[in-house]
């Protein structure tokens, strides 16, 4: 019938596609545990609309921090996934006790990572990893190292900085570390030479690294 | 034998990164590869834009779909009284206001086709209904009497139910004509149509592709037809700070479909086509700030039909018509005095 779209380009409805922004475009005031994110926090207990501004904040260092733990690119989507719908969905219960929501966070990230990994283990009986085991019994229910936390920030910010690059660097990021093309193949989608491509990926990631060097002083 | 360039380097130990291998050694070098590569093994975590954009709209559709929810799962009542504190308790920040004639009879009919509870009915002294609130789910229909200065104005509503093909069936019963039978859509949802005696369209829903989350859906959605609705948009975006959570268009620019996020509630559009042609309809919009957004909508070119002022019932409301003709009851809850 067709009553409201053509039923042929109806697409999903419950999951609109969002076209893909930078990751991370616009670079959030990097202050956890400061006092705008603690507006935030309250703004999003009264109204979980406003949820996603501190997901925007935060997003680089959850995922971040799992993905180096996992080294699993569907179980980090996933694990991230629920941390982020864990808070929400216990956004009342967190409170202001001089810990910053981020360490909040990163306890619900730990402990997904720590129920899967034991999941896993499960499923497969596989012997334990103990450089795993070890370090998620660290992070599950006590505090995390500055090391570990430094650690991060270091990753949270690099991520950010890639959705600043200009943009066909930023592309040239995404097709070789992300989707992992081969640079043949990134070459004929951007209609460039094997060899543009090579220093395009080496400009991208030289200026991250001056980016990152200038950034901590 | 002749160095090698630094991006021939590089990429050779990305490529043997990328695939677990051990990277060639290289004769010559370069000095600046190893604080290159440290950061290029970090670069291997960045996460899929995709996946950013599609948790975020995820975690907006349900905190849209459950404001209070999480305040209430920690009990906390006063933390939920908070969050919805401009709102009048009941009703949500988009309420269709649908002015029937005679709204009685309406009222009878949203109870029998879709199990709706009167909550409120104020009778004018000629004995017509000067307005009436009727729940419906977790969101409620306001109703009136069409009169000279309010002529009827049905509204096309978007209705989520448990059952789809038991809501359409008492439906029917209650009076309404079909428009079509339950079938299930490419998008996930099986879906009725049904036109009632009094000129509204009803778009019922059951959700079976895909699973809400634990709070539910928003059982209420106006839909608006609209000619070039991608200008509705701006409008709700600079009138009430309204989020467009998912907009499909054509190929020609013509929104086939979007969702707009006003407060705790959501309204659909789509461009009109075919019978589906713009209705304008009058919606309640609950808001925290009348006055402020009473002027933004002046501002994005909706024309005035009352100013703001506070109501003996405890809302601060104006009253405004957007470029469509669709009429827009701003208010803001002051709560009981």
């Amino acid at each position: 019938m067709g009553r409201r779209k053509p039923a042929s380009k109806a697409p999903p409805k419950r999951l609109p596609k969002t076209l893909p922004k930078a990751a991370g475009a616009g670079v959030p005031p990097d202050t956890p545990g400061g006092a705008d994110e603690r507006a935030l926090v309250v703004a999003a207990q009264n109204d979980p609309a406003k949820f996603d501004a501190l997901y925007e904040l935060h997003f680089e260092r959850i995922y971040g921090f799992i993905s180096s733990r996992t080294r699993d690119r569907t179980t980090a989507e996933d694990l991230t996934s629920t941390v982020f719908h864990k808070a929400l969905e216990n956004l009342a219960k967190y409170e202001w006790r001089g810990v910053p929501f981020a360490a909040w966070l990163l306890r619900i990230a730990a402990n997904a990572i720590a129920d899967q990994a034991k999941r896993a283990r499960r499923e497969t009986a596989l012997e334990d990893d103990p450089r795993e085991s070890a370090a998620t019994a660290n992070l599950r229910g006590s505090e995390m190292r500055g090391e570990e936390l430094r650690a991060i920030e270091h990753r949270a910010r690099l991520f950010r900085l890639v959705g600043e690059l200009p943009e066909v660097q930023k592309q040239v990021i995404f097709e070789r570390f992300v989707e992992q093309r081969s640079i043949a193949e990134i070459a004929a989608r951007l209609g460039k030479t094997a060899g543009a491509i090579k220093q395009l990926q080496l400009r991208a990631v030289q200026r991250l690294r001056a980016q990152m060097e200038g950034g901590h002083g | 034998m002749a160095k090698r360039s630094l991006a021939l380097q590089l990429d050779e130990a990305v490529q043997a990164m990328l695939v677990s291998l051990p990277p060639r050694p290289e004769t010559a070098p370069d000095r600046e590869l190893p604080p290159l590569m440290e950061l290029a093994r970090e670069l291997r975590l960045l996460p899929r834009p995709e996946f950013r954009a599609g948790l975020k709209t995820e975690l907006q559709r349900r905190a849209t779909m459950s404001e209070g929810t999480a305040a209430s799962a920690a009990g906390t009542g006063q933390a939920q009284a908070k969050a919805l504190h401009y709102q009048r308790p009941g009703l949500t920040a988009i309420t269709p206001y649908i002015i029937v004639r005679p709204a009685a009879q309406f009222m009878e009919f949203l109870k029998s086709a879709f199990d709706g509870i009167e909550k409120l009915r104020m009778p004018a002294p000629d004995n017509s209904i000067m307005h009436a609130e009727v729940e419906i789910g977790n969101g409620a229909i306001e109703v009136s009497d069409g009169n000279e200065q309010y002529p009827p104005a049905p509204a096309d509503i978007h209705l989520y139910v448990k059952d789809v093909d038991a809501t359409y069936a008492k439906a029917l019963v209650a009076g309404a004509t079909s428009l079509h039978a339950p079938v299930n859509q490419s998008y996930g949802d099986r879906e009725a149509s049904v036109r009632d005696a009094f000129g509204n369209n009803w778009y019922i829903a059951t959700p079976i592709g895909w699973t809400p989350g634990p709070e539910g859906l928003r059982s209420i959605q106006p839909f608006l037809h609209l000619h070039e609705a991608q200008k509705m948009i701006p409008f709700l975006e600079s009138a009430f700070g309204a989020e467009a959570m998912g907009v499909h268009k054509s190929n020609e620019g013509l929104i086939l479909h979007a969702t707009i996020r006003i407060g705790n509630a959501t309204l659909e559009i789509s461009e009109a086509h075919g019978e589906h042609q713009p209705k304008p309809c009058h919606l309640h919009v609950y808001v925290p700030d009348t006055d402020a957004c009473y002027d933004r909508t002046m501002q994005a070119g909706a024309t005035s039909v009352e100013v703001p002022q506070d109501k003996p019932y405890g809302d601060r409301s104006a009253g405004v018509k957007d470029p469509f003709g669709n009429s827009w009851f701003i208010a803001t809850w002051q709560g009981t005095k």
